[in-house]
């Protein structure tokens, strides 16, 4: 039997200490966010393309943005098959995939703009449009419904005064539902951005948003 | 080559090479399996779940179009089992379609009327609202209406595989799915998108050509050839009240495949023309008077005779069937001998079909320039078909004019000349100084045959009723033929082909059934029957 | 060790080190007898591994039970063209939540059994399709995966042996389709996550259309322990047909949800009353979901027959699948269960077959209309029917799993939904 003590490892669980960063909530040594720009390319296609800061009008793919396409295209005997990440790229400099952005990654990878509209399309995670800073995607399946989602989503709608999808008047949130987390020992969980809050419940949600409002992250 | 496989399929046995498949296997014994998303030119995804036949001993349905046959495999087709899992497939392709046939272009020719009337549930049991897409506009052509479509993506592959230019795509999925274009861009610059208007199996696409013209029972369908370049796509014309409709195409694998380009699909409004020649013209010296056809053609053969020695030059047309080409041939040489010069459109450059390389729209842009060249005819002009008839302008012999309208020439064409005979479907400014004007047919009024590119020889039948006394030239020119030389006059266009013989080796000893409905390439061995 | 919990029960095969945040260092790993299976592999050669694992009588973890060693065997011999493994970690199965862990806790345990995985198959070049949420679990395997490339465990020349082999973390997207194993080749080809029609199977046409085989991350991660132990080493775990270990990951109304790492075999009520320390609130069972959103419901009854292994589910009446234990109490709402797993299948839906587009749509739309008090007894003869259409006729078993929660919960639990049409009452609060 491990040592280590049993520690709940929900953001919003029982600590309730919101100034932890995640790498002091999930214990010692944790890997936390590599950097975005460097590092091995076999690892260049996973990204943390989920950002707070959204820039639009930033250039794609040029600079550091360019250098790691260019790794993502090692790893793959097509190039078509850096389209997911490549599309990722674009979402992560501009927060989200717009049809100016589908067709200039269509150009650099020798396909159709019409076929790179079907993929993104296709996919979830890539945002047609505009999203709040903060994308609050609160799972709402069995496991995490049996103990009461539905409750932290109008939980969420609430604090934020949005409607389900869309963005807030500050700009600062957009609220959906999302599909299972494979978090579901953990309910309900809600992943916010690239990071995941577990064992929420709506008592926490007013906290997490001042929080997420104040540390602007 | 491989053995044969034998199956049974419903109770039949039949052979067929190894790879093939249950539907392409059935199909041979005339069993066909109701199917959307399959189509022989293109990829097999198996996805509309349409084709599901029971084969002994698997576990669940198999889709026909890519279960390939084994060596003693027991098909299904009618089964109880094939056609509740048939029925249960309808059944969900209904739950969202509207219930548009009596606005829908489709209907009467719609594989989903079909099927439903063939093997669906009597009864609806949905109750739900359906789910709504909307008209577009894809450009070109082509509207869709998102909510008929029953997901194929044969508009999609055709697109992509066929004529290799990736414009449309599937975009969301699950029951959010539709078929889209990049945004804006739709299929502007494309050159074979009216073939999606084909294969779409529903009226999801539409084409605007079309729109609410006809219903599909009204028209009547007649094979013919396409008349807009030397590439020879085998068409149907349909046609309801002696116009033509539209044009779709026929399938030929050695010419065209199943497709046919844009221009040659909308190039049909001239066959429409209403302001024809509908009787013989007396006219130089008389003013113009309208005359019967025997008044019409003894005179003529008695001028001819008259000026016995004169020469002969003739303008013919590439829109020609070979059957006229080759009695105005024998009329010349009949006359003495004489050049015979055509004029024809030529674009810059070929469009080939990416994925069907047989099948291009033809830089030539005429049906029968292969004919007129067998014929010893010359092509003179420009690639506007216009010019090159300076000295045929000013002869003052015998001057015939068979189908070039003369639309560019000047009033005094042939004032000079002897006798000038102007056979045309229109008249012209150019024929104002015509000794006789003979009013003849369209190919699409008569039946007759053209030869392509590659020497290929096809026929064509009559789709359309002939106005007034105009006749074929064939006819016309073969009986002042006849009547001079003394021999047979042809009665059938069959007829005629057969006497070509004389004007051109290459057409020497061939009949109808030589070449047969798909058509032959007569520089190879005439025992070919191409059908 | 489970997460956050433990229990005396357990057989902590692969499960060890759950919780321990140094068990990610490359260093910890390797001082731990981490890579040792690799090198022992190597030596091995690829046929003497295949067989190990043939002989553990290890199945697939991800939710089919397709033996592994038999799967990696169909892979051809000297084909000349590059092979590719792929492990599948696009975890979105509802209720499932062991790839996660596994991923995020133990990444080396992972990339030894890719290692091994290509190393038995002939390829060179292992992929790893992590689902786009898993964004900490993606930074953590790209990590170790670097680690791994800087100290010459992964890449050109492994260890000195003279063998290459690479490893690739590749982020998917948001789409639940993606996890069938032909849908995840082309979502990794860079197309639309459309699954493939079967055959021709992936070990002959398979990514990029070359031979590959996809295995999930529980799978993998069994496998350095099966090398190191031998084959029959994992059989005295488990049953016979079922042997060795799996991760259930129970959620619901237990007191204690997690990972437990048990033998196959394990009888459900105990896992629920002494694993997981019993429902909570004392509340009485009322269903349970063993396998995931998948498979069918059992109720009450039926759970204190059924024993957790892949013969033992199917005995009565539903299936393993990944082994995601969902619990619901009696103050459960069915009804609304069964309508959001509903929803969630039309979402995923990639919308190629008809019947599984249109019919998942609809059935969500009359499982909608009954919970808001519209139904008709009628309604739960067309749902039963019209499902029945939906089995069996598509390309892949998504529509099957619309099928499965509806059939079984209108033929076990009819009175929750008659009470729902006849008095627009709800039974049961979530």
């Amino acid at each position: 039997m491990s040592d280590i003590p049993l520690r709940n490892p929900g953001w919003a669980g029982n600590t309730g200490d919101f100034d932890l960063t995640e790498a002091e909530v999930r214990g010692d040594d944790f890997v936390g966010e590599r950097p975005k720009h460097g590092g091995h390319p076999s690892g260049a296609g996973t990204l943390p393309y989920m950002l707070a800061e959204k820039r639009p009008e930033a250039p794609l793919f040029e600079g550091e943005y360019r250098e790691r396409l260019d790794k993502i295209l090692t790893r793959y005997p097509t190039r078509q098959a850096a389209l997911l990440p490549a599309l990722a790229l674009a979402q992560e400099i501009r927060g989200h995939v717009s049809p100016e952005s589908m067709d200039r990654v269509a150009e650099l990878l020798g396909l159709s703009p019409a076929y790179v509209r079907g993929v993104t399309t296709f996919y979830t995670m890539y945002n047609k449009r505009p999203v709040g800073r903060h994308l609050v995607q609160v799972c709402t399946n069995i496991s995490c419904n049996l103990a009461g989602a539905d409750e932290v989503v109008d939980a969420f709608l609430r604090y934020t005064d949005t409607e389900l999808g869309e963005m807030s008047e500050d700009g600062n949130f957009t609220v959906i539902e999302a599909e299972c987390l494979a978090a579901c020992g953990f309910p309900t969980c809600v992943q916010i951005n690239s990071r995941y809050y577990e064992n929420v419940t709506p008592a926490e949600v007013p906290k997490i948003c001042e929080h997420l409002k104040a540390r602007g992250q | 080559m491989s053995e044969p496989i034998t199956l049974t399929i419903d109770g039949r046995e039949v052979s067929v090479p190894r790879g093939t498949t249950i539907l392409e296997a059935a199909k041979t014994i005339g069993v066909v399996v109701p199917h959307y998303c399959y189509h022989p030119g293109m990829s097999s995804p198996a996805m509309c779940r349409l084709c599901l036949v029971e084969v002994e001993g698997a576990p669940k349905p198999m889709p026909g179009c890519v279960t390939t046959v084994a060596e003693g495999q027991v098909v299904r087709t009618q089964s109880d089992d094939a056609l509740n899992h048939r029925k249960g497939v309808l059944e969900f392709y209904l739950v969202n379609h509207p219930l548009d046939c009596a606005i829908c272009d489709r209907s009467g020719e719609c594989d989903l009327q079909d099927y439903v009337h063939a093997e669906g549930r009597g009864h609806g049991r949905g109750r739900e609202p359906k789910r709504v897409f909307g008209r577009d506009d894809f450009g070109g052509d082509v509207l869709f209406y998102g909510d008929r479509c029953v997901m194929c993506t044969r508009c999609v592959r055709f697109m992509s595989e066929v004529e290799q230019d990736h414009r449309l795509t599937v975009v969301e999925r699950g029951s959010r799915s539709v078929i889209d274009t990049f945004y804006e861009e739709g299929l502007e610059g494309t050159y074979w998108h009216g073939n999606i208007v084909d294969i779409c199996p529903v009226g999801a696409l539409v084409s605007k050509d079309f729109l609410h013209k006809a219903r599909a029972w009204d028209l009547t369908h007649t094979p013919s050839i396409c008349t807009s370049c030397s590439q020879g796509c085998n068409i149907e014309l349909h046609t309801r009240d002696n116009l033509v409709q539209r044009i779709k195409p026929r399938e030929n694998l050695d010419v065209n495949g199943w497709w046919i380009c844009d221009y040659g699909r909308h190039n049909y409004e001239w066959m429409n023309h209403q302001e024809r020649l509908e009787a013989p013209i007396a006219r130089r010296g008389g003013g113009s008077k309208a005359v019967g056809w025997k008044d019409a053609l003894s005179a003529l053969l008695d001028k001819a005779g008259s000026l016995g020695g004169a020469s002969v030059k003739a303008v013919a047309s590439p829109f020609s069937p070979n059957e006229d080409l080759g009695a105005l041939r024998a009329l010349v040489d009949g006359l003495g001998g004489g050049d015979i010069v055509f004029r024809s459109a030529r674009a810059e450059d070929e469009v080939p079909l990416k994925g069907f390389p047989a099948l291009a729209r033809r830089s030539d842009l005429a049906p029968n320039t292969s004919g007129a060249e067998l014929f010893g005819m010359r092509r003179v002009g420009n690639d506007d078909a216009t010019g090159g008839l300076e000295s045929v302008a000013s002869h003052d012999g015998i001057l015939v004019v068979l189908g070039d309208r003369l639309a560019d020439q000047p009033e005094d064409f042939g004032a000079g000349a002897a006798l000038y005979v102007y056979l045309g479907m229109h008249d012209s400014a150019a024929a104002a100084h015509a000794d006789y004007v003979l009013p003849v047919t369209t190919h699409a009024e008569g039946e007759g045959t053209f030869t392509n590119h590659e020497g290929r020889v096809q026929r064509f039948w009559p789709a359309l009723q002939a106005p007034g006394m105009a006749r074929p030239a064939w006819l016309v020119v073969g009986a002042l033929v006849a009547e001079r030389s003394g021999g047979a006059v042809s009665r059938a266009a069959s007829e005629a082909f057969a006497s070509l013989g004389p004007s051109a080796p290459a057409f020497g000893g061939i009949t109808y059934d030589d070449i047969g409905a798909r058509g032959a390439v007569i520089n190879e061995s005439v025992s070919l029957t191409g059908d | 060790m489970a997460y956050p919990y433990v229990s005396d029960h357990e057989v902590r095969i692969i499960s060890e080190h759950f919780g321990d945040p140094k068990q990610r260092r490359l260093e910890t790993y390797v001082e731990r007898g981490g890579y040792q299976a690799l090198r022992k592999a190597f030596d091995m050669g690829p046929e003497a591994v295949v067989e190990a694992v043939k002989a553990s009588g290890l199945r697939g973890r991800g939710g089919a039970g397709f033996p592994t060693g038999v799967k990696w065997s169909f892979m051809p011999k000297n084909s000349g063209k590059p092979h590719y493994l792929i492990c599948n970690a696009d975890e979105s199965e509802p209720g499932t939540f062991k790839d996660r862990e596994l991923m995020r806790w133990d990444p080396h345990q992972l990339i030894e059994g890719c290692l091994i995985g290509a190393w038995a198959i002939g390829s060179r070049h292992a992929y790893i399709y992590c689902r786009g949420e898993f964004f900490e679990t993606n930074q953590v395997l790209a990590r170790a995966v670097e680690d791994a490339y800087i100290k010459g465990y992964v890449g050109k020349d492994i260890l000195g042996s003279g063998n290459d082999i690479d490893v690739t973390v590749h982020q998917g997207a948001g789409a639940y389709i993606c996890g069938e194993e032909t849908g995840l080749m082309n979502s990794l080809e860079g197309k639309r996550g459309l699954p493939r029609v079967k055959p021709p199977f992936p070990a002959a046409v398979g990514a990029f259309g070359m031979p590959s085989t996809i295995n999930n991350v529980e799978t993998l991660a069994v496998v350095p322990h099966i090398v190191a132990h031998g084959g029959e080493w994992y059989r005295q775990y488990g049953t016979e047909k079922s042997p060795g270990t799996k991760l259930f990951c129970v959620s619901g109304h237990v007191n204690k949800p997690g990972n437990y790492e048990l033998p196959l075999g394990f009888p459900l009520m105990k896992l629920i009353d002494e694993v997981c320390g019993g429902m909570r609130r004392g509340n009485a069972l009322k269903a349970v979901i063993p396998g995931g959103s998948s498979v069918p419901i059992i109720d009450a009854e039926e759970s204190a027959r059924c024993r957790l292994d892949y013969e033992g589910c199917v005995e009565v009446g539903t299936m393993l699948g990944c082994a995601s234990v969902i619990v619901m109490d009696e103050t459960a709402d069915v009804v609304r269960q069964v309508r959001r797993m509903v929803d969630f299948y039309a979402h995923e839906s990639c919308g190629q077959c008809t019947p599984c587009r249109e019919g998942s749509a609809w059935t969500a739309q009359i499982l909608r209309r009954i919970e808001d008090g519209r139904g008709t007894e009628e309604d739960l003869d067309t749902l039963m029917q019209m499902t029945q259409q939906m089995v069996g006729t598509t390309i892949c078993v998504l529509s099957d799993s619309v099928a499965a929660p509806v059939q079984s919960s209108i033929q076990k639990f009819r009175d929750d939904y008659l009470a729902l049409i006849r008095r627009g009452e709800r039974v049961g609060a979530a």
